[in-house]
């Protein structure tokens, strides 16, 4: 029962999900509507969610808690995360309920727009200088493949920047050929791939046949 | 009940594609046919980290994407745990500490559970501790920068990578690379293949990561499906090759098809 | 190890940090590098500059997290410079959670102008739920939100008061930098209610958009920074995405210096090995 019961609400809950895509009114039989059905489940889907992160927020409390109990290497770092967290939450949950609060959206704001949003930019920054070493490092003509997707990289990168326009007038054109012709096939084989193993594994699911995800297996 | 109109050809496609690969599962399932899958480098390649890190003594860290259950890319999460599943099991073979760190809450009891299970099969329950799953944040670079932190704080060996990636994607491939970690990632996210290429040992590209879960079992009811899956693709090609002739000749009546 | 080696394998913090010097010197002194508009940027401006400010209203979703907002924010920085001065008015929407908080930094600018928020524009807020939210949002965009991000109930505000259908808005943006963007978008809103749409999306997801572009799915691409950067010169007035792009250049050249460096080394090592 621990594996049929979950396949049982999986099959019902996807089917009725599917079907309200294709099919409008009441369920034969019942004064069900499919379409506030499907509705309700997506809603309860939501409140699980809501119960998942709580149960992620112990896992991580429980980490930390016990870095900070033990003084683990570095321990000053999970209390900064915990009291964080805590701050964060609490903002967030006196704005949602004072919406027409001046201070309180104002705090709100300011911890968006001067912690979290300069510590994201930040990270994302990151990129740029990983995309450099990672390309000094990949972008190697050591046979015709590689040399194939170095030359394409290289005439890209000079497309996309106004200085590779300033040189070559034709590089902004080579780039876009490359982009909407190559690289749209490649895309488009991709993407149709991709669905249509997605669609398999969305069936073996739907279906039973795949159950890794319950564990065990 | 009635039909919505404009989605009759979508609900037949459906129906016809599943009867297809439900088809050959049951052929597949009988022993009538079973399917060989060719060789993927990438998912050999797992028990080769796997096998390195217990070499070096170090963890092998493996995440699940970035994606949620109920999202469009729901399908790579799912083959991405399978794969968890099946790493968990060669890391309770070989003593080797695993490390899973998570982002989606409502992932984190799913894999979870997969790991405990993997270690309660392999009868080393003890080697399940509260922080071989962990969940570190739901929003996407603090949960970038709490992965890098991890590779370079417990110094992992080997880091495994399957699911839906965005641009985190090359922060942890690259992060990984500099401390010298073998690393495996399987990804459908089309703008990330290229970072994964060029920063990883071995990738898995779009539908080899969905095969992922068959390959690895050698299942007959998952081979079935896989090759149902590429009969499914086939049914596909026809119609393009088809609907590309007859749109160049100026012929619509497909697209109009299609529509229904 | 001989210098052709020692080439090929460059300490990575030389790199960042030559980098580093690179991209913060144009940036503290622009060089001005001339800059082409795209034909996806130029689709975006004339579908604006068609627009009937006395009937028409536009849809921003802001869909970004402060990781991509570097890429976007500009986007929709620029994009609502358009608006206020054609005197369109705008609705914000988010289904991202960070998004409401991008929103509310550029209308709090144009409030401090003298716009009127509620008349001009009116901000949403955030709708979870992923694609489901955006289906239900593109169903019923009245239904979707009882009180706006501000708390106001949506009957109050004036700039709502002919949307009643998703086709109610004459053009929506979605400024995304993941999932959900427009693939769901796509998916639930465009194809089934034949939406006039148009993206602005971080540089490193705009190959995915293509196949969309050329279907005619998506009408009007703003490409990264660089897009933001493209319709600022439409609009005369370079502002923050201009500014950056002089830097961006550099960090390109940087990046083929050091393949080409790399590359160098490798075929002259390979060469002496032969000999």
């Amino acid at each position: 029962m621990r594996r049929e019961i979950p396949l049982a609400i999986t099959f019902v809950v996807g089917m009725t999900i599917l079907m309200s895509y294709f099919f409008a009114g009441t369920i034969p039989g019942t004064a069900w509507n499919l379409k506030n059905l499907a509705g309700d489940i997506t809603g309860w889907g939501v409140l699980v969610s809501a119960f998942a992160v709580l149960l992620a927020s112990v896992n991580l409390v429980r980490i930390h808690g016990a870095a900070i109990s033990r003084k683990r290497k570095g321990w000053y770092n999970s209390g900064i995360l915990i009291a964080t967290m805590v701050a964060f939450a609490l903002v967030g949950i006196l704005r949602k309920h004072n919406p027409a609060n001046t201070g309180i959206n104002d705090l709100f704001q300011n911890m968006f727009n001067n912690v979290l949003s300069p510590l994201g930019a930040a990270m994302f920054a990151l990129l740029a200088f990983y995309i450099a070493s990672a390309s000094y490092r990949a972008f190697r003509a050591r046979s015709l493949e590689a040399s194939i997707l170095l030359a394409a990289a290289v005439l890209v990168m000079l497309g996309r920047a106004p200085i590779g326009e300033l040189m070559w007038g034709q590089f902004p054109v080579i780039s876009k050929w490359l982009l909407d012709i190559p690289n749209m096939a490649g895309q488009r084989a991709i993407m149709i791939g991709a669905a249509i193993g997605g669609f398999a594994t969305s069936m073996r699911i739907l279906l039973g046949l795949e159950r890794g995800h319950l564990g065990g297996e | 009940m009635t039909a919505i109109a404009g989605t009759k050809f979508l609900l037949w496609t459906i129906i016809v594609c599943g009867a297809i690969i439900v088809g050959v599962v049951q052929l597949s399932k009988s022993g009538k046919r079973i399917p060989k899958i060719r060789r993927i480098a990438g998912l050999d390649s797992i028990e080769e980290a796997i096998g390195r890190a217990t070499e070096m003594g170090r963890p092998v860290h493996f995440t699940p994407g970035l994606s949620d259950v109920t999202a469009e890319t729901a399908p790579q999460t799912f083959a991405a745990l399978e794969i968890l599943s099946y790493v968990t099991g060669l890391t309770a073979k070989y003593n080797t500490e695993l490390i899973v760190t998570i982002r989606i809450p409502n992932v984190f009891p799913l894999a979870q559970e997969i790991v405990r299970q993997g270690y309660l099969a392999a009868g080393k329950a003890d080697m399940f501790k509260e922080d071989t799953v962990r969940f570190l944040s739901s929003e996407q670079f603090a949960y970038a920068a709490g992965v890098m932190g991890i590779f370079h704080r417990e110094k992992v060996a080997s880091n495994i990578m399957m699911g839906a990636f965005w641009a985190e994607s090359l922060l942890f491939a690259e992060a990984g690379a500099q401390i010298g970690a073998i690393q495996v990632a399987g990804t459908a996210a089309m703008a990330q293949i290229p970072f994964f290429v060029a920063a990883c040992d071995y990738t898995l590209i779009g539908e080899e990561l969905f095969a992922g879960g068959a390959y690895l079992s050698q299942d007959k009811v998952k081979l079935g499906s896989i090759a149902g899956q590429d009969l499914v693709k086939f049914t596909v090609m026809s119609f393009i090759v088809i609907g590309t002739l007859m749109s160049t000749w100026g012929n619509s009546a497909l697209i109009e098809f299609m529509k229904k | 190890m001989n210098i052709f080696n020692k080439l090929q394998n460059i300490d990575r913090r030389v790199i960042y940090a030559i980098l580093l010097v690179v991209l913060v010197i144009p940036l503290l002194r622009p060089i001005g590098i001339p800059l082409s508009v795209n034909e996806t940027t130029k689709t975006i401006y004339n579908i604006i500059e068609d627009l009937d400010p006395a009937t028409d209203v536009v849809l921003l979703s802001f869909d970004y997290s402060p990781g991509g907002s570097p890429d976007v924010h500009p986007q929709a920085v620029v994009i609502a410079e358009h608006l206020m001065r054609r005197g369109i008015k705008w609705v914000g929407v988010s289904f991202w959670d960070a998004g409401p908080m991008y929103a509310e930094q550029i209308m709090k600018y144009y409030e401090a102008q003298g716009a009127m928020y509620g008349v001009d524009f009116v901000n949403l807020g955030y709708m979870a739920g992923g694609e489901t939210a955006i289906k239900n949002f593109g169903d019923n965009p009245r239904g979707a939100f009882s009180n706006d991000f501000r708390g106001n109930s949506i009957d109050s505000l004036p700039v709502m008061a002919g949307i009643n259908n998703i086709t109610d808005f004459a053009y929506t943006i979605d400024f995304v930098s993941g999932n959900p963007g427009f693939q769901e978008w796509v998916r639930q809103v465009q194809g089934p209610h034949g939406i006039k749409y148009g993206v602005g999306i971080v540089t490193v997801s705009v190959p995915q958009v293509m196949p969309f572009l050329q279907a005619g799915q998506v009408q009007g691409l703003l490409q990264g920074l660089r897009g933001a950067a493209e319709y600022e010169m439409l609009l005369g007035s370079p502002g923050a995405g201009a500014a950056k792009m002089d830097a961006q250049s550099m960090g390109h050249m940087v990046i083929i210096l050091f393949i080409l460096v790399g590359n160098v080394a490798f075929f002259m090592d390979k060469k002496k090995d032969k000999k």
